[in-house]
């Protein structure tokens, strides 16, 4: 029973990684190719003027806009690339935490037959409202 | 211009090192799964964790999918919700409450150390994430059982006009 088990664990493990590599695959291409075009830098450009909305400046939109659009490790070298204070880090953090890696994750999520408008609506409201909560009121107060 | 064949190969190396990366986290996992499951300890961190499960309103085969995501991460967590709803016991009401709840928190300690390591508040960014998808995910379990409700009632509705 033992190895049964164990084979039979292994068959799923199997099924499981290649239902993930073929979500993977194509979403790792689309957004490597994203990530060498200009319109990162262009969307950046665009959320500028809105960063004070999180008491953050303009600069920190390309953070959110690669954390967003490919993944945690882009963004986490974009904080590396500004000089930002540590109240800065932890308010973009924040928001990075609950939305990231949209592509990639919403890709996977639909996989279950639930909606990917609506799981991304929730993640970016709640980042925008984290950002804004944390950025201002608790920003004024605690840090 | 960008170099079409550099980042082809970025690609190709990128996303071969993920599937790899995936493959030997899920394989392990999912023999661990089975054998917890055939050894019955499955039952038993099911019943651990049945006061958090039932909070929600999700059955208790939800338990192992939510420890998963919680701890490792989203894909992991919809991998194994996946097995989970092919072998039988995962309700849609279940799916949609493990998945507004790992949306919103999943694989807490890589995001939560990786933030840190770049100067964040570890303490900030862990507690206001799980705060927010408890919180969450209770509103919406109260509201779902309501949905569900109506759409039995207007099935039934349904079901006895076609009956006249």
């Amino acid at each position: 029973m033992f190895l049964e088990s164990i084979m039979q664990g292994a068959k799923k493990g199997l099924e499981t990684t290649w239902m993930l590599a073929k979500i993977v695959i194509p979403v790792f291409f689309f957004v490597t190719f994203l990530s060498h075009t200009p319109a990162l830098d262009f969307m950046a450009r665009v959320f500028e003027p809105f960063m004070n909305f999180f008491n953050l400046p303009g600069e920190a939109a390309i953070v959110l806009v690669m954390g967003n659009f490919l993944n945690i490790y882009a963004a986490i070298g974009a904080i590396k690339a500004l000089s930002l204070t540590g109240f800065e880090v932890t308010v973009l953090s924040l928001m990075l935490s609950f939305s990231h890696s949209l592509f990639m994750e919403t890709a996977v999520v639909k996989k279950l037959n639930i909606s990917g408008t609506k799981i991304v609506i929730m993640r970016v409201s709640l980042m925008l409202l984290a950002g804004f909560v944390y950025g201002n009121l608790v920003g004024s107060v605690v840090l | 211009m960008m170099d079409i064949y550099a980042v082809f190969t970025e690609a190709l190396t990128g996303s071969l090192k993920s599937v790899w990366n995936i493959a030997i986290i899920v394989i392990p996992l999912m023999i661990v799964m089975q054998l917890a499951k055939d050894y019955k300890i499955l039952d038993y961190i099911s019943g651990f964790l049945k006061p958090v499960t039932d909070f929600f309103g999700m059955s208790k085969e939800s338990a192992f999918p939510l420890l998963v995501g919680l701890s490792i991460g989203l894909s992991y967590g919809a991998g194994v919700i996946i097995q989970s709803s092919k072998e039988g016991n995962l309700s849609k009401k279940d799916l949609v409450l493990l998945i507004v709840f790992l949306a919103s928190c999943h694989a807490v300690l890589e995001d939560t150390l990786i933030f840190v390591a770049v100067g964040a508040n570890g303490f900030i960014l862990f507690g206001t994430r799980l705060i927010v998808a408890i919180t969450l995910t209770y509103i919406i379990s109260k509201r779902a059982d309501r949905i569900l409700d109506i759409e039995k009632i207007k099935y039934n509705k349904e079901h006895v006009e076609h009956h006249h």
